[in-house]
Order: structure tokens, then C-alpha cells, then sequence
């Protein structure tokens, strides 16, 4: 069964003249790694906030259609109780951490549970040493740079160890390399726990490589879900302004050339993989 | 004193993590403390025991290894203190009865040294105890959990809205906006196109922080766990002792010894 599935969905934010988003059809299967694109202000992130009950909860405003995440209406549930199956990041590290310590702000979640004190420092130590930053468990937040802000986020919903972990532009206030490499914890998290990812991402260059499904939205309406490396062939992806990976543009070039790639490459080092790979078989 | 200087001064408060005996005394204990030297600093009013108790303070300050921070409040102070050593001698002098001059700003100086004195123990308090423990003391005395999560929030914002504003009043400056510039009434309203976006943007802030709350399962349980337990140990409540005998002496002192005041003792 579909750990994520709307059908007919259509949400209008109160006093918004039309709907954010208009009849979104979308089941997501567990353990699946979703790469979501589009133009700033086509909905992406009012989609991902009917997946833990922001909206209707947080927000109001009239949520039409039916969605179920995790088995559970968000609607029917409050906030904190679809909290424990669905983590969000959000883009604004700063923003989403409040201790004083990281220890402490990992901890938040799982003291708000009422968890006995024991379960919440194995979850938490678990959850620091997961993402890579056990060792700055002492520091204050607000003293780490973006990247490691970010991974103190990721690391705060993970201790409440949910199925789906919903990422909403997380690197868009980090340099490449950070940028890079908290989509690596976040592609451990999927590929080690098994951990649905949903990933709001405009660095397609470093996140297609990680996803099993690339959804692409444009004023409020999904048009066009596939795997990537046919996603990123498809006409639709370049009309809308999603600026597809570099490799991608590299592969399309090769076949107007007459050059045919045994795949469509999603990282660098596939890229070169193939063109080896072709460049041998020339010779052979 | 600008809004910035504000922020700077509150920025002084701001605990920096370092290890010290005194950092590791409960936070109930040294709240104890605190309160029997504003005790003593409002029982007495002449400068000799005011002068004790703030010398008395500083082998303290060393100890807890923040003597950097606290000289900077104390030098954040000194706006106010000539504030109140001014208001002190020009009320005395109209409607007290004071002999001399000398004995006016000799309580004066006494009301201005009681003033330091309050703000040394106070900075002592902030400076060697963490928010997040405070705020947890507080949890455990009682007090609504709210209440402490908005303590500990506001002071781990402190930093981060002093950066802003620092950040927004350059923008402004490099739009040619003058800050010093005009007479009273034109001065503050210099203020008003830095003050909307930094408000706006707190406001857009604290909405932020609510949905990151919520997520994170905020209200869900009434009995909330913390991470970190207090535990009253024999260090603290020595401190404790210590902080009722402190009491205890002054009252004595305060009863049967007559202290000279300065003046006195030079006419002597
Ligand atoms: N809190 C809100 N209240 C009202 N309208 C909103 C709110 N947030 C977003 N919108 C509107 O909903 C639409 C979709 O926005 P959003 O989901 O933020 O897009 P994206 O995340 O893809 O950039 C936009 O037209 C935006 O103006
Ligand atoms: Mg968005």
C-alpha cells in the first residue's frame, strides 16, 4: 500500500482568490526517494505541508480531495501526532532550531512526546551520530554555519524516527559543498533506513542522482512524474524552466552528434562511466 | 544609547559556554545567592559595606573565569549609573536635609555603588548559568513550560537579531539613509525604516518557528520530558549556607554596629 496518496486534491489558502494547487493525483510507495521541482510559486511547498498536517491545521483554509499519509487522515490528526510518522526540514535553517545546545534541539521533539529520559539520549546520540555530528552535540546552533544547521534539523526529525522525511529546499541557503553533502545524509537515510524521502530540490545537478521519481509541478498541478532519467528527456521539464542537470544537456548534445550513451547519466562520474564506455567500444 | 548599543549590552548577557566551579552550581542555589546580596546591597546604604560587597564579588568573577563579559556590562552600565549618581545629587540637594555637599554626593556615590552592586550579581547569575539550564530550574520550580521555552527562545535569539539589525541598518545606510542626523523628534524618526523590517521580519520569524514547532510535535504530551535533570548536590546547598550566613551577618551589622560614612571618618 502507498505510504502517501491524494487523490483529487485541491487546497485554497484563506482569502486566496484561486487554489495554491488544483486536483493533485500522487501515491508515493514506501521506501521511495521523490525529487520535486518546479517554478518558485507553483505549489511545491504547500503540497508538502498537506503531507504532516500543517495544512489544514496550521494554515485553515478549505482542503478539498482526500489524502492519507502513513494510514492516517492529516486532517483527522493533530499535528504532533502526524509529527512521529512525517519529519519536515524546512529551507531556513535557522529558523527550525531553538536550543541552546544541538543536543537539546534534537531532543525537542521527543521531550514534547513525553518519552522517558533514557529513550530520548539513545534516540538522540543515535540520530547525532547518523548524520555526522555527534561531535558538536555541545554547540549552540546558532555558532554552526548553514550546513551544519541543517543537518542539526535533519537530525532533530530523525530522532522521532517517522517513515517519511520531507525536505523542503534544504540547500538553498548552503554553499555546493555543504549543499552536496547533506543530500548525501539525506540519500543514507533512504537508501540505510529505508526512510521515504520527499525532496523539494532546485540543485537538480546534485539531487538527480539520488532520486527514484522526479515530480514536476507548474501552477498548482503535477505535470509529469517519471524516473529520472526519463524525466529529464521529456519536453515538459524544459517548457516549465527547470533547469535540467548538466549531464543531462551533455547527453542530449552527444545524440544530436549521433553519439548514443548506453543511459541517460545522472552524476558526473556516470557521465564519464558511459562515455568510456563508448569511446571503447569505437575502438574495439 | 542607540538600539544597537541596546543589543550589544544584551549580547554581554549572552552565556558563553566555559566550564567553572561556579557554572556547575544549581542554578536554584545561585539564584539564592543572588538574592541575598540584593539583600544586603538594599539594607545598607553607606558606601563602606556597599564597597565590601562589591569587592567581595570579584574573587568570584575570576573564579567563573568571565571576567572579560562581566567588566564589559559593568562598563555597559556606567550610562546609567552616572544617570542615577546625577538624579541622586540634584534631588538631595533640593529636598534633602544634607548637611554639605560632600555628605549629598557621598550617598550619592553610595546609591550609584548599590546600583553596580545589583547589576555585578545579576551578570554574575547570567553569565555562569545557561539559559537552557535557567529555564529548566524554572520548569522545575514550577513554572509553566511556556514560559521558560519563550525565556530560553529570547535569549537564543538575541544574537541573531542583533545580526540583523546590524545588517538592515547598513542596507539603510547604503541607501543613504542618516542616522545622526536632526534634532530629537527627526532622530527617531530616523529609526522607523529600520525598525518596520526588522519587525516584519520577526513577525515572518516567529511564523516560521511556529510551523518548525508544530512539526515537531509540540503539545503533544502534557507531561513533557526534558533532556537534562537538576539535582541539588552539597556543593550547592553549601552555597546556600553560605548565602543565609551572609544574611545573618549583615543583619547583625546592620543592628548593632554603626558604620561611619567617608565623611566622618576624613573630618576625624
Ligand atoms: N501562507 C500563505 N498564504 C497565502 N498564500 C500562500 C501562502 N504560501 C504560499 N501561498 C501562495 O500559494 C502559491 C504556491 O506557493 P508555494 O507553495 O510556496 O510555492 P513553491 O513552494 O513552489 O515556491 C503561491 O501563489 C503563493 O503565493
Ligand atoms: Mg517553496
Amino acid at each position: 500500500m502507498a505510504i502517501i496518496r491524494a487523490s483529487n486534491l485541491t487546497y485554497t489558502y484563506p482569502f486566496a482568490e484561486k487554489p495554491a494547487f488544483k486536483n493533485v493525483n500522487l501515491e508515493i510507495e514506501r521506501g521511495e526517494f521523490v525529487l520535486l521541482t518546479g517554478p518558485s510559486g507553483c505549489g511545491k511547498t504547500t503540497l508538502c505541508r498537506c503531507f504532516n498536517g500543517l495544512i489544514p491545521h496550521f494554515y485553515g483554509g478549505t482542503l478539498e480531495g482526500e489524502i492519507i499519509v502513513a494510514g492516517l487522515k492529516p486532517s483527522e490528526h493533530a499535528i504532533y501526532e502526524m509529527a512521529q510518522h512525517v519529519g519536515f526540514v524546512f529551507q531556513n535553517p535557522e529558523n527550525q532550531l531553538f536550543a541552546l545546545t544541538v543536543e537539546k534541539d534534537v531532543a525537542f521533539g521527543l521531550e514534547n512526546l513525553g518519552l522517558p529520559r533514557d529513550e530520548i539520549r539513545r534516540r538522540v546520540d543515535w540520530a547525532l551520530k547518523v548524520t555526522g555530528i555527534y561531535d558538536l552535540k555541545d554547540r549552540a546552533p546558532f555558532e554552526l554555519s548553514g550546513g551544519q544547521q541543517q543537518r542539526v534539523a535533519i537530525a532533530s526529525v530523525l530522532a522521532m524516527q517517522p517513515e517519511i522525511i520531507v525536505l523542503d529546499e534544504p540547500t538553498s541557503f548552503l554553499d555546493p559543498l555543504s549543499a552536496k553533502s547533506i543530500l548525501e545524509v539525506i540519500h543514507r537515510l533512504n537508501r540505510e533506513l529505508n526512510i521515504t524521502v520527499i525532496l523539494v530540490e532546485h540543485r537538480l545537478d546534485l539531487a538527480a542522482r539520488y532520486a527514484s521519481r522526479v515530480i514536476v509541478m507548474d501552477e498548482g498541478q503535477i505535470i509529469l512524474d517519471e524516473e529520472p532519467r526519463k524525466a529529464f528527456l521529456e519536453e515538459k521539464t524544459k517548457m516549465v524552466g527547470v533547469g535540467i542537470p548538466k549531464v543531462v544537456r551533455l547527453y542530449l548534445l552527444l545524440r544530436e552528434d549521433g553519439i548514443n550513451l548506453s543511459r541517460v547519466p545522472l552524476s558526473p562520474d556516470e557521465a564519464a562511466e558511459s562515455i568510456v564506455e563508448v569511446l571503447e567500444s569505437d575502438r574495439g | 544609547m542607540s538600539m544597537l548599543d541596546g543589543l550589544r549590552l544584551l549580547d554581554g548577557l549572552r552565556f558563553r559556554n566555559i566550564s567553572s566551579p561556579i557554572h556547575k552550581i544549581d542554578p536554584r542555589a545561585k539564584f539564592v545567592y543572588v538574592c541575598a546580596l540584593f539583600f544586603v546591597a538594599i539594607l545598607f546604604n553607606q558606601i563602606i559595606p556597599l564597597l565590601i560587597l562589591f569587592l567581595s564579588q570579584v574573587p568570584l568573577v575570576i573564579i567563573a573565569r568571565v571576567k572579560k563579559e562581566w567588566l564589559r556590562l559593568i562598563r555597559g552600565s556606567i550610562f546609567f549609573a552616572a544617570l542615577i549618581f546625577a538624579m541622586n545629587v540634584i534631588s538631595l540637594y533640593f529636598y534633602g536635609g544634607y548637611p554639605s555637599l560632600a555628605s549629598i554626593i557621598e550617598h550619592s556615590l553610595a546609591m550609584t555603588l548599590r546600583f553596580i552592586v545589583l547589576v555585578e550579581s545579576f551578570s554574575i547569575f547570567f553569565l555562569t548559568t545557561s539559559p537552557d539550564i535557567f529555564g529548566l530550574s524554572l520548569e522545575q520550580m514550577g513554572i509553566p513550560y511556556e514560559f521558560c521555552f519563550a525565556f530560553t527562545t529570547a535569549i537564543r535569539f538575541v544574537p541573531v537579531l542583533a545580526e540583523e539589525t546590524q545588517t538592515i541598518m547598513d542596507a539603510q545606510r547604503a541607501r543613504g539613509l542618516e542616522l545622526e542626523s536632526g534634532g530629537f523628534i527627526k532622530r527617531i524618526r530616523n529609526y522607523i525604516p529600520i525598525l518596520i523590517p526588522l519587525i516584519v521580519n520577526a513577525i515572518r520569524r516567529s511564523l516560521e518557528l511556529a510551523e518548525a514547532m508544530e512539526s515537531r510535535a509540540w503539545g503533544a504530551s502534557k507531561k513533557r520530558t526534558n533532556l537534562y535533570a537538576l539535582k541539588m548536590g552539597g556543593k550547592d546547598y553549601c552555597f546556600i549556607i553560605i548565602s543565609i550566613i551572609i544574611i545573618l551577618i549583615s543583619i547583625y551589622v546592620w543592628l548593632f554596629i554603626k558604620i561611619p560614612s567617608i565623611t566622618q571618618i576624613m573630618q576625624l
